[in-house]
């Protein structure tokens, strides 16, 4: 008789990866309509409304495009510090504190929008990555986790932001609640209030793919990443090169801050994040951390939240949708582990 | 025009017979007074599509329950048109998306329950034909309009029990964040304790939230180990009621009847109901006649002090009902100078009184007072 068997392979190939992924990503969807016709709707119905509202009109095509935004930006930090083996869970933080810095260039400094903008750019991004300074000196020098410190991190920044925003910078008029002033400048817009942070995005993301690939740099960064002990040994400055990143990592969290504060909302106020940061590790992590991989699985979590706003405005509360988004990531991991597998037909002698 | 006062004395049904008259704030000039032009279209009931956005659940059996009492009153009141809501909208660009999917839903009428500021005027700006009314809104367009709740003087009704019943004075209250409904409502609670206890002071801890029982808890607890033995607040649910009740405090709570989940803590609460507003709005929708309005509910028809609780002492009931009764007739205002701000500096002089507008954009604390200000 004949047993199959089943084999670990180190690595999956590319095709066969993909149609794991595709084919988890479609059960998670599969299992969510089981679940919406369980509770007594129609998940076609419902899925060909996500899709009209989405795809169909100019409404769905311009918030699928600001939700890419901070999405991009997140994905791309936690990728980029990945490729180093470092877990950055703190672009929610970086995000925030990013905005906070180029809400203050905003408020505060004067002159013309094409000096102040982008002097906000580089507030944002000094300031994402001076949020993630600590932890990566405290990685780079004393070895502490920055899983940890990245976290916590997080917190400090998102109260900052609440306090500024109900405090110090409160919007003077008396008009708005909890918000600073609507800033004086913002990102200019591309198509209908679409601005310029997911085009940003999107040559950030081809810049670090071309940079990852081609440079001596990128190199280097990956074999640390890979193996840091091996690295060292052949003489690369690991270390510089993990200071480096992390810092990378936190700019890019800080420029997708800068860009929802000015481009999207217009002003800082707590909560602005929305969690991003902590989606953009979903993203990073669906990617594979490849910043070419970031722009589709960013526009791929863009539909899902999106479908899930329009999911809400059909009944549906935001748990579920979370609930999609989870077991998407969970399939997706088991979907990940399953294309490492090859089936084995041990060719047995007829007696 | 309507001054604000006269305004809330009478009750705001009127103000839809008024239509066209909006009020004025005069220090920003930023609402402007509704236009009488042109009323949004009529919409025939079959075809209508009123949507509601909620700032936390329907089922918190606070404030976002009360709005979802008031969208059933819509509905029995106008069976045929269709109803759409969606709850614990974040205070994110993601509400904007929320908002502009109901227009894109063909909504005929938006409520937002709570202060959704640009997020929301964003969408009504580029949505003329719908008809937009944020809760305790600061912004006016042709479409869109704002409503809340003159809350002060319940908080000073229920600020006199508490006064009277709390042996140290010390009050405290869990706030949402430092926003005008939070100042006016812990300044005008205090002011009515010092009425019976001048010496009283009261402590706030700011949550960064309206909804999270664990936060509130956590803030309730805090305050009763500093020392506070009546808690009051602006949560949307009965998390700090629980806490007083097992510490052997007191607690006066928001928007609708609690005293359940701690009979022996619970004083009273500000009870809130939108049903006739929401009705009447929704029926100028309808008909025709609608025109953006900026209404406060007036003490007595919208907002209110619930019955006293069970361990009220009688004599502390009749009192606050007496000034309730002061108020209610005219004959008496609270908020009269002089009054002190946290730092010392006379804010409103001697004699003169706070208008209606000025409770609504109250921005600083009264003196005894504490975290807040920065």
């Amino acid at each position: 008789m004949n047993l199959i068997r089943l084999q670990r392979m180190p690595i999956a190939t590319p095709r066969v990866a993909f149609a794991f992924r595709v084919a988890s990503v479609l059960l998670a969807l599969f299992t969510t309509a089981i679940a919406l016709s369980i509770s007594g709707r129609s998940p076609v119905a419902l899925g060909a409304k996500v899709i009209s509202a989405t795809f169909g009109s100019s409404f769905g095509l311009e918030d699928l495009a600001l939700l890419f935004s901070p999405l991009v930006y997140c994905g791309l930090s936690v990728a980029v510090a990945l490729r180093i083996g470092a877990w950055n869970i703190g672009a929610e933080g970086q995000f925030n504190f990013g905005a906070f810095c180029a809400t203050g260039v905003a408020l505060f400094v004067q002159g013309p929008t094409w000096v102040i903008l982008p002097l906000m750019a580089l507030a944002g991004m000094v300031g994402g990555a001076l949020w993630i300074l600590i932890p990566t000196l405290a990685r780079a020098y004393a070895d502490v986790s920055e899983l940890i410190t990245t976290l916590l991190m997080n917190f400090v920044a998102i109260l900052l932001v609440y306090w500024v925003a109900t405090g110090p910078w409160l919007d003077p008029s008396g008009m708005a609640l909890a918000t600073t002033s609507r800033l004086p400048v913002s990102v200019p817009a591309l198509w209908g209030i679409v601005h310029w942070g997911p085009l940003v995005g999107i040559f950030l993301a081809i810049a670090l793919a071309l940079f990852v690939t081609y440079t001596r740099w990128g190199y280097e960064v990956r074999i640390a990443g890979a193996n840091p002990g091996a690295a060292r040994y052949a003489g690369m400055p690991v270390k510089t090169q993990l200071i480096g990143i992390m810092l990378l990592s936190g700019a890019i969290a800080g420029l997708g801050g800068m860009m929802e504060v000015a481009g999207t909302v217009g002003r800082l106020q707590g909560g602005i994040s929305n969690n991003y940061g902590y989606i953009g590790i979903m993203v990073a992590v669906l990617a594979r951390a490849a910043p070419i991989g970031v722009l589709a699985t960013a526009f791929f979590m863009a539909v899902l939240l999106n479908g899930g706003i329009v999911l809400q405005s059909q009944g549906l509360t935001t748990h579920t949708v979370l609930a999609v988004t989870g077991l998407i990531l969970l399939y997706a991991a088991i979907g990940d582990e399953m294309a490492h597998y090859k089936i084995l037909h041990p060719k047995v002698k007829d007696i | 025009m309507i001054s604000t006062k006269s305004l809330s004395r009478r009750g705001f049904l009127n103000m839809g017979v008024a239509a066209g008259v909006g009020l004025v704030l005069p220090k920003t000039g930023l609402l402007q007074p509704a236009h009488a032009a042109a009323p949004l279209a009529p919409v025939a009931e079959e075809n209508a599509h009123i949507a509601f956005g909620h700032t936390g659940p329907t089922s918190d059996e606070g404030w976002t329950w009360a709005h979802d009492q008031g969208m059933k009153a819509v509905e029995a009141a106008f069976p045929k048109l269709r109803t759409s809501y969606v709850e614990s909208i974040p205070y994110s660009a993601d509400a904007t998306r929320i908002y502009r999917q109901f227009v894109a839903d063909d909504a005929n009428m938006v409520f937002a329950t709570s202060n959704y500021g640009d997020f929301l005027y964003d969408v009504a700006n580029r949505a003329p034909n719908v008809a937009f009314y944020e809760c305790d809104g600061r912004s006016a367009l042709e479409n869109l309009g704002t409503y809340y709740v003159s809350h002060w003087y319940p908080s000073y009704i229920a600020g006199i029990a508490a006064g009277a019943m709390s042996p140290s004075g010390k009050l405290g209250y869990v706030a949402s964040f430092p926003v005008p409904s939070v100042y006016s409502g812990t300044n005008a609670f205090l002011m009515g304790a010092r009425t019976v206890n001048p010496e009283a002071t009261l402590q706030a801890i700011v949550i960064n939230s309206w909804f999270d029982p664990q936060a509130a808890t956590q803030a309730g607890t805090a305050l009763i180990d500093n020392g506070c033995d009546v808690l009051f607040g602006i949560m949307d649910e009965a998390g700090y009621l629980q806490v007083a009740e097992e510490r052997g405090a007191k607690a006066v709570m928001w928007n609708t009847d609690l005293r359940r989940y701690g009979p022996n803590a619970y004083i009273s609460s500000i009870i809130v109901d939108f049903k006739a507003f929401y009705v009447e709005q929704v029926r100028r929708r309808l008909a025709g006649e609608w025109t953006p309005t900026q209404d406060l509910l007036p003490f007595g028809s919208g907002v209110d002090v619930d019955a006293w609780g069970a361990t009220v002492p009688a004599d502390v009931a009749a009192k606050a009902d007496a000034v309730k009764a002061s108020i209610m007739d005219g004959s008496f205002n609270p908020f009269l100078g002089e009054i002190k701000d946290s730092k010392g500096n006379v804010k409103v002089a001697k004699g003169e009184t706070m208008t209606e507008q000025e409770l609504y954009h109250w921005n600083w604390s009264i003196e005894g007072v504490s975290g807040l200000d920065t």
